[in-house]
């Protein structure tokens, strides 16, 4: 067991080569564990908030409403609705009497001031205990202000992140199909696809380049019009696969779309998913086309990544992901720098998601679900990692141990999707890894101590002695 | 007047946890633990790092359907157990969440408990505090883990000579520091309380414990009840809170100051030092009195009439709407996003004519903003969108800053941090104007 704190993890962490790779995932979190996982409100409000024209109202106390208040990088090409934040603010009064007259109220004031197309009404842990007949509340909003007004059920006890993601989808899936469109032969949505840091610019065009119209993606940059209609595509391809595989079984259940996982980031995975594309409408046309843009697009950035991968190549990567899709494009991305990586692990990851890891990784690399601070330390000290590839919360363990970090989380303001993105994230990955910070003397000359630099802490933590676990 | 709109919209506040983070974060080896969902403690973490840009870890009793159904006790117990193995704490400090609340686990009695018959308590400290979401914002969260931990903590022996310095608001880091080293040049004794300086700005080492280093040491906590007087600094318009509870129980005389921003509140602040002495001001403070009255005196043109809103915790925004009077400028909003009517009763005193709002949103500040000309933002990066909407200049102070570099070391209390913010305010207002094409 490479690492042992808390008693009940023993299953959740395994390193390929000690034994079975069964790895124990999407269960609640441990009691007292620092788990990274945020709550089933956090899950469907990172996959819905992205609609730009939208309103997201949250039934609930304010600080739901203030932690989640222009926090994701998803950027917008037109309406800027989704950066604001709309609550209830529910008060002591509301929690003994109920909060449903409120919230009447609050859709009609904010339907007529904003404008909306339409309104998406989160429910918070308080919600779900006092008891408040959303769905009601909703059903009449929506008769009298003419906009679809869409409960999410959301409250942040009622499982883990994955079940937010569902009452995303259950939401979104009442929207698609209420409006008429026929588009142009071929068309695809873009599912699990939340254009943070404005992705979709690297992205979009080349599907397009092909002849292929985008109906709808969901959610990055998206209209609440374009999601009505995108029951009329042919192909739903699902990046995300977390959190909208469920949504793209609805579709294809219920209008016959299918789907196909594919991923768009990694020169390889880019590639993958032009060709899966052409792959399916089986144009050779539309094929030969892929291979063109992949030629053409590989040629222009091959020579600066090339330079990249010679600055940080054979060093060790740890990554740590919310969703296992992005985490096993991350896998591929980094054998393209030519990076070992030396810990894998996601909060949501599912048995499927975790066999295609362990298929994926060499012996010896750890994966780990539902990860806590103190094990990832462990892990970051004992796997030797140079980099730490996570969100903001990791960001600075990462720094405090001297280790170099990239911001791959749905903050990061860096774009890091297509071509153009690869080249991005291979120039994050060598400035945090090649920086000159870590080459500094944590002490100066002449005093005493041990690790001299930075970047030496990680071998001076060896003695960091077992944490007390009984 | 523009009343504020039934739904908020854009919120001017956090919740009650929050507060009492940056209460267990200042105590010595203390780990905090909310009784709750998991994403709240996931959350403020986030919004902690963001700020700090320092790992802050939370536990959460990650309660679940089950537990909001048969009660959090389990949970709780499993989590104080899993606190103390992993990160081995002398504290734990427990803040309840809405849904702990709301199913109405009675947590005193599940730690005292816990307490009986776990043998791993025994050497933990446990102080749980209750802060409903729905019940007030984050400066109260703070207020009531502050009393809570010296209900729990302070006991009587004999008298210790040295004065309480509660921390009654939040305030950064560098401005911990400053407190500190403003008693220490007085030569006076004192317990700090919180103590943020070192555990949310920690330095680079080769040692990275799990619960970071300083804090008000645990002693000095217990020992707050044998001071001879206590100071609430930015306890001007709060409720009874750490201090008066020590007077009541302890017969220690308390004494609630404003913040020291602006001339007038830090020549409060040092008054009652001097008093407290008996010694007067050691002369490097009259010299930095000196060079802020300086620096007044050099921006006050700059600043002549500026229409200002300033918003933000109630404490702070009291200060700094002070110095704005002490320097002929306009402040048009004064508003929070606290309900707190003794906050409104000051403002109205320190800047008569001027909207005052609590309870505030950005909604109403912005549309306040735009019908009064607005011509200078003062407070947390909150605000941005305001500036940016009404293309009007925004000084970042205070908590949250998660969009510049610095939340940590702004200093701005005492004449030093005055003089920072004269001169913050003055130079984002000259850099807009250049900003104008010629």
């Amino acid at each position: 067991m490479i690492v042992k704190i808390f008693e009940g993890r023993e299953d959740h962490i395994r390193q390929k080569g000690d034994g079975g790779l069964h790895l124990a995932c999407n269960t609640e979190s441990l009691a007292g564990a620092v788990s990274q996982r945020a709550c089933v409100y956090s899950g469907a409000r990172v996959v819905l908030n992205p609609i730009t024209d939208a309103l997201h109202l949250v039934h609930g106390p304010i600080g739901c409403a203030s932690y989640t208040w222009d926090i994701r990088g998803s950027t917008s090409s037109g309406p800027d609705l989704y950066r604001s934040s709309f609550s209830t603010e529910m008060k002591e009064m509301d929690v003994v009497f109920g909060g449903e007259k409120k919230l009447a109220a609050c859709l009609q004031e904010l339907a007529e001031r904003y404008h909306p197309p339409a309104i998406f009404v989160y429910s918070t842990c308080i919600v779900g205990i006092i008891g408040d007949d959303l769905q009601t509340v909703c059903r009449r909003a929506s008769e009298e202000l003419k906009i679809p007004v869409l409960p999410v059920r959301s409250e942040g006890f009622r499982g883990n992140k994955n079940e937010g993601y569902k009452a995303a989808c259950n939401a979104l899936s009442k929207l698609i199909g209420s409006r008429d469109y026929q588009p142009r032969h071929p068309s695809i949505n873009l599912l699990g696809e939340y254009n943070v840091a404005d992705d979709l610019q690297f992205v979009k065009p080349l599907f397009q380049e092909m002849g292929l119209e985008v109906v709808a993606t969901l959610t990055g940059d998206a209209r609440v019009a374009e999601i009505q209609r995108a029951h009329t595509a042919e192909l739903n391809l699902v990046q995300c696969s977390g959190s909208m595989t469920y949504l793209a079984k609805i579709m294809q259940e219920k209008y016959g779309i299918p789907y196909r996982k594919i991923s768009f980031f990694g020169l390889q995975d880019m590639s993958n998913a032009l060709r899966e594309a052409a792959k399916f409408f089986a144009s050779e046309e539309m094929a030969e086309k892929a291979e063109e843009i992949i030629l053409r697009k590989s040629r222009e950035v091959m020579p600066q990544i090339e330079a990249y991968r010679a600055k940080v190549a054979g060093k060790k990567a740890a990554i740590y992901m919310g969703g296992a899709a992005k985490a096993v494009s991350l896998v591929r991305a980094f054998q393209e720098l030519g990076m070992e990586v030396v810990i894998i692990g996601t909060q949501t990851g599912n048995r499927e998601d975790y066999q295609n890891i362990a298929y994926l990784i060499k012996e010896g690399t750890v994966i780990i679900d539902d990860a806590n601070p103190l094990e990832l330390r462990e892990l970051l000290i004992k796997q030797n990692a140079d980099l730490l590839v996570a969100g903001v919360k990791e960001r600075f363990l990462a720094y405090k141990m001297g280790i170099a970090f990239c911001d791959f989380n749905h903050d990061r303001t860096a774009n890091f999707e297509g071509f153009e993105g690869m080249e991005n994230f291979a120039r994050e990955v060598s400035i945090t890894i090649n920086s000159p910070v870590w080459q500094l003397a944590l002490k100066r000359a002449g005093c005493a101590g041990r690790g001299s630099q930075l970047s030496s802490m990680q071998e001076v933590s060896d003695d960091i002695k077992e944490p007390c676990h009984s | 007047m523009i009343s504020k709109s039934l739904a908020t919209v854009n919120p001017c506040s956090m919740c009650m946890p929050m507060g009492s983070v940056l209460v267990f974060r200042g105590i010595e080896g203390c780990m905090p633990l909310f009784h709750g969902s998991q994403g709240c403690s996931t959350y403020m973490r986030l919004y902690l790092a963001h700020h700090f840009r320092e790992p802050v870890d939370i536990a959460s009793t990650a309660l679940n359907e089950k537990g909001a159904v048969y009660g959090g006790s389990a949970n709780l117990m499993q989590g104080l157990r899993n606190v103390i193995k992993g990160y081995n704490p002398k504290v734990i400090g427990i803040a309840t969440t809405c849904l702990a609340e709301t199913i109405g686990d009675d947590v005193p009695q599940i730690v005292r408990e816990f307490q009986a018959q776990e043998p791993l308590a025994k050497d933990v400290v446990i102080v749980p505090v209750s802060t409903p979401s729905y019940a007030a914002s984050h400066e109260v969260g703070y207020r009531v883990a502050l009393k809570g931990l010296v209900q729990t903590m302070a006991a009587k022996s004999k008298p210790n000579g040295r004065i309480n310095m509660l921390v009654g608001s939040i305030i950064s880091p560098a401005d911990v520091r400053f407190l500190r080293r403003l008693f220490d040049d007085w030569g006076l004794g004192y317990i700090l309380m919180p103590d943020i300086s070192e555990t949310l700005d920690a330095t680079l080492s080769s040692d990275l414990p799990p619960i970071p280093k300083g804090g008000t040491p645990l002693e000095d906590v217990r020992d707050t009840a044998n001071s001879r007087a206590t100071l609430t600094i930015g306890g001007w318009v709060q409720e009874p809170g750490a201090g008066d509870y020590l007077e009541k129980e302890f017969h220690i005389p308390h004494v609630a100051l404003p913040l020291p921003i602006s001339l007038e509140f830090s020549d409060r602040l040092a008054a009652a030092l001097e008093e407290q002495s008996g010694m007067p001001m050691p002369e490097s403070y009259e010299r930095q009195r000196g060079r802020l009255l300086d620096t007044m005196v050099d921006a006050h043109k700059v600043l002549a009439d500026v229409r200002t809103a300033v918003y933000g915790d109630t404490e702070m925004v009291l200060g700094i709407t002070r110095i704005m009077m002490e320097l002929g400028m306009n402040p048009q909003i004064v508003a929070t996003g606290a309900a707190n009517p003794a906050f409104a009763e000051k403002a109205a005193e320190i800047a008569p004519g001027s909207k005052v709002s609590m309870g505030a949103d950005f909604l109403q500040i912005a549309e306040e903003a735009k019908s009064r000309d607005i011509e200078l933002l003062v407070g947390p990066f909150t605000g941005r969108r305001v500036a940016r909407e009404g293309n009007i200049p925004l000084l970042r102070v205070g908590l949250p800053n998660h969009d510049r570099f610095g939340a940590s070391h702004q200093l701005l209390l005492g004449y030093e941090g005055s003089m920072n913010l004269v001169e913050g305010m003055a130079n984002v207002l000259l850099e807009s104007r250049e900003r104008v094409p010629a």
